[in-house]
């Protein structure tokens, strides 16, 4: 495949692909080997205790960054798909994160606070209930999503970042005022509280605070979202988006319902934006507060372009790619502003934080320009590489 | 394939047997942020925990040198440095040098989180932190570890915890303050009909707070408008106080909306007198074609420090030093501010020293007992009031063509006596 041509999509599989297969084809894959299997037994335990040791080492602001990563990895795994995959274009990713997160902040919240709708349910039902809010929301958005494709389809989802603005500020008692937000319980899961530090815990003698408990909690989630998310593409599932996105006549020829497959990959995908509203609450220890400004802030437009960036750079459809983007996407400003210190009061343009906006950008037009299938088409011919 | 698969686990296997074996670098620092106050005790014989060594106190400033507040985080971090270099040539403070760590937050929230949790492993409190967004994502983590800041954002709602540590009258007192001026000069009078614009906000929704109990008080009608702090044009919002007959109008926008406000109304012909809350003005405005309409008196607006025009001398000391040290560099009312927050921390530091306490918990006590002559800076502050702001006095002023774009109208600070009587939202 040369360099100069368009980006092709990755297939249903994620570490499978040859470059070479044509997209969609039926894949007939040999029965897998039990050493394959056994191989991968190993790995998932080895990536176990490497996930349950790394708090005693790492520092808690690199894993407050590693948690943040992990948020725009949920998401990015649910765009993706609707992108990637399903090939419908969506700019409200960041829309269905709020309808997650009020979701959850009210499902979750206090029943006796005087300025604030609370229902007081358990945390863990409230997260699983605050995420079918999400999809739930998304699946509402069929009668439009049915009807529209490609840019226009963009456009038009993007309004509902204007809608959700609106609703935040019209609704303080749900979404929390847009000044101080409101605060919700962090999850607790069966007795062991991830934001308190009851009961207490210590991994090599190293307490293991907030940012050390949401690590797992935020790690096992991503696993469980690429699970579920490689579950759907390697199966019936993934297979009826695939056909709608390469053709939606041919789709609907062998029977696959083009408007139902939609609303499905827009529920999935505001699913996955909804978990990660919900990650983004905890991250804040708890704090679920609307923007002061449409374009500005954590469920802007601009964090909707955030996203579809995590995608484009991870490479479209590919589920480990969106891992990569979003620690380039997400990653990335934090930690170049945790590793340059800014004692500097010359007053030049050119702060860290200027010069973090100006990598970033050119980073997006490098990988643009030399690896169209973004960071999963660099991760295909590094294997490619290694296999010879 | 899976023969590199087969490397790959052994040598992860091998990593993770190094890390059960090792022992962790991190079993030291304290990531919960409780502290476990070692009690180790100081040159002195005070007790310190975090940020506090024999030979140094490190005081974290959560500035914005990137985002869309770059100038005045610039100024007021120039403004703490002084105060620091200040502080370190006259023997520093209870034994101790005074050193300040500066992390730029580009006014987002999400970069603060994780440069919070850097800094308070390593700082005692915070000379300076800006943004109400990056106030409200930190106020239950600073409640909840004890620190001590000084925002740069003036609403009373977050006066609930003693550890926003605020410098001035807050938005709403300066509505009340502004009106009470404007009726005292004539320009308006009980069961009159005021306007204010506001940007939808914390900041907003407090000045609005101020005019609400101000025209409760004098019978007046009030003509809300509120903005979303993006929008640029202003002309509904004006036309909407128009319509109301308004004698008067306050605004709580930013700078930009300020000049389409007063621009706005200028051509409608509503020539009443207009008082802004202080982040209202910057000195840019000068440059807009609605200078000539700021610059004839009508409109009016307020800070807690003085401004850079000043024939203060500590004012006049700070400019000098600001102009060798930054040569080129636009002049405002940063450093001044900044300098003050240095001062009001000097004072904590002093009093915690002096009950032998320079913990976190200390130092959050010995807030309480504080009160801050800033040599003039600003209005004389008091923190020993729990939920009241520190003062209720503000400079009065004009735009003007001087450094710092602005000049006072009175040399003393104004306060009012509604301003006095006023119970804030967490007054005892």
């Amino acid at each position: 495949m040369s360099d100069t041509s368009p980006p092709a999509p990755a297939t249903d599989a994620v570490l499978e692909p040859e470059p070479s297969e044509p997209v969609g084809a039926v894949q007939v894959r040999p029965a897998r080997s039990r050493r394959t299997t056994a191989v991968k037994v190993v790995l998932a335990a080895v990536a176990a205790v490497v996930v349950f040791l790394a708090p005693a080492y790492i520092d808690a602001e690199y894993l407050t960054v590693a948690n943040w990563v992990m948020v725009g990895a949920v998401g990015g795994m649910g765009l993706t798909m609707l992108v990637g995959q399903a090939g419908q274009l969506s700019l409200a990713h960041s829309f269905f994160a709020l309808v997650g997160g009020v979701s959850y902040a009210v499902l979750a919240g206090p029943r006796d606070e005087a300025s604030y709708t609370g229902l007081g349910l358990p945390s863990l039902l409230a997260a699983v209930l605050a995420v079918l809010c999400a999809g739930l929301v998304g699946a509402a958005f069929a009668p439009i999503s049915g009807r529209l494709r490609g840019i226009y389809l963009g456009v038009a989802s993007l309004s509902l970042v204007f809608v959700g603005f609106w609703l935040a500020r019209e609704l303080p008692s749900l979404a929390g005022s847009t000044s101080s937000g409101r605060y919700a319980p962090s999850l607790n899961l069966f007795g062991f509280d991830f934001g308190e530090l009851h009961p207490e815990l210590h991994v090599l003698n190293v307490p293991m605070g907030k940012v050390e408990r949401s690590f797992w909690l935020y790690a096992a989630l991503t696993a469980l979202a690429y699970v579920l998310g490689r579950g759907a593409l390697s199966g019936r599932v993934g297979r009826g988006w695939r056909a709608l996105r390469d053709n939606e006549a041919v789709a609907t020829v062998m029977g696959v319902s083009v408007v139902r497959q939609k609303a499905l990959a827009f529920a999935v995908s505001s699913a996955y934006a909804g978990l990660a509203g919900v990650m983004v609450v905890w991250w804040y220890d708890g704090l679920m507060k609307p923007d002061e400004s449409v374009d500005f802030g954590t469920y802007s437009t601009t964090a909707a372009i955030s996203y579809l960036a995590i995608c484009v750079i991870g490479g479209l459809g590919s589920l480990g790619g969106a891992v990569l983007g979003s620690v380039v996407v997400f990653g990335l400003p934090q930690i170049i502003q945790l590793v340059t210190s800014s004692d500097d009061y010359s007053g030049t343009g050119f702060t860290p934080g200027v010069i973090t906006n100006f990598v970033f950008g050119s980073l997006i037009v490098l990988i643009i320009l030399f690896e169209p299938r973004g960071l999963a088409g660099l991760g295909a011919r590094l294997r490619a590489v290694l296999r010879r | 394939m899976s023969r590199n698969l087969t490397s790959c686990a052994v040598a992860f296997a091998a990593v993770a047997a190094l890390g059960l074996s090792a022992c962790s670098t991190k079993a030291a620092d304290d990531s919960t942020g409780g502290g476990s106050g070692s009690g180790g005790s100081g040159s002195a014989g005070v007790k310190t925990d975090i940020g506090v060594t024999a030979s140094e106190i490190t005081l974290a400033a959560l500035t914005d040198t990137s985002g869309v507040f770059k100038v005045l985080g610039l100024g007021i971090t120039q403004g703490n440095q002084m105060w620091a270099d200040d502080v370190n040539k006259t023997g520093g403070i209870c034994g101790r040098k005074i050193k300040i760590t500066t992390h730029d937050t580009g006014y987002s929230a999400e970069k603060a989180v994780p440069l919070y949790s850097k800094l308070k492993a390593d700082n005692l409190g915070m000379i300076q932190l800006i943004g109400s967004p990056t106030l409200a994502a930190l106020k239950k983590p600073l409640t909840d570890d004890k620190i001590a800041a000084i925002p740069a954002s003036w609403a009373s709602t977050n006066l609930d915890v003693p550890n926003v540590v605020m410098i001035g009258p807050t938005y709403d007192i300066e509505s009340i303050n502004g009106l009470s001026r404007l009726q005292s000069q004539g320009k308006i009078k009980d069961g009159d009909t005021i306007g204010h614009i506001y940007v939808d906000s914390e900041y907003g929704k407090n000045g609005a707070l101020g005019t609400k109990y101000y025209a409760s008080k004098h019978k007046m009608k009030v003509v809300e408008a509120t903005v979303t702090s993006t929008e640029s044009d202003l002309t509904a919002a004006v036309t909407k106080l128009k319509a109301g007959g308004v004698k008067a109008f306050l605004l709580t926008t930013t700078p930009a909306q300020t000049a389409s406000a007063v621009g706005v109304a200028t051509a409608q012909g509503l020539n009443v007198p207009i008082h802004g809350s202080g982040p209202t003005f910057t000195p840019q405005l000068l440059d807009t074609p609605v200078a000539a309409a700021l610059m004839s008196g009508r409109y009016t607006t307020d800070a807690p420090q003085l401004p850079v025009q000043s024939d203060n001398p500590k004012v006049k000391e700070i400019s000098a030093a600001f102009k060798k040290a930054h040569p080129g560099q636009v002049e405002t009312y940063g450093p001044i501010l900044g300098y003050a927050s240095g001062l009001v921390w000097g004072s904590i530091l002093k009093q915690a020293c002096s009950d032998g306490d320079l913990t976190r918990a200390g130092v959050l006590a010995a807030v309480r007992k504080t009160t801050v002559d800033t040599q003039g800076l600003t209005p004389p502050l008091d923190f020993t009031k729990p939920g009241q702001p520190s003062s209720r006095s503000m400079f009065l002023m004009v735009p003007a063509k001087v450094p710092g774009g602005l000049k006072l109208v009175q040399t003393e600070p104004y306060v009012s006596p509604d301003a006095q009587t006023y119970k804030t939202p967490f007054q005892k």
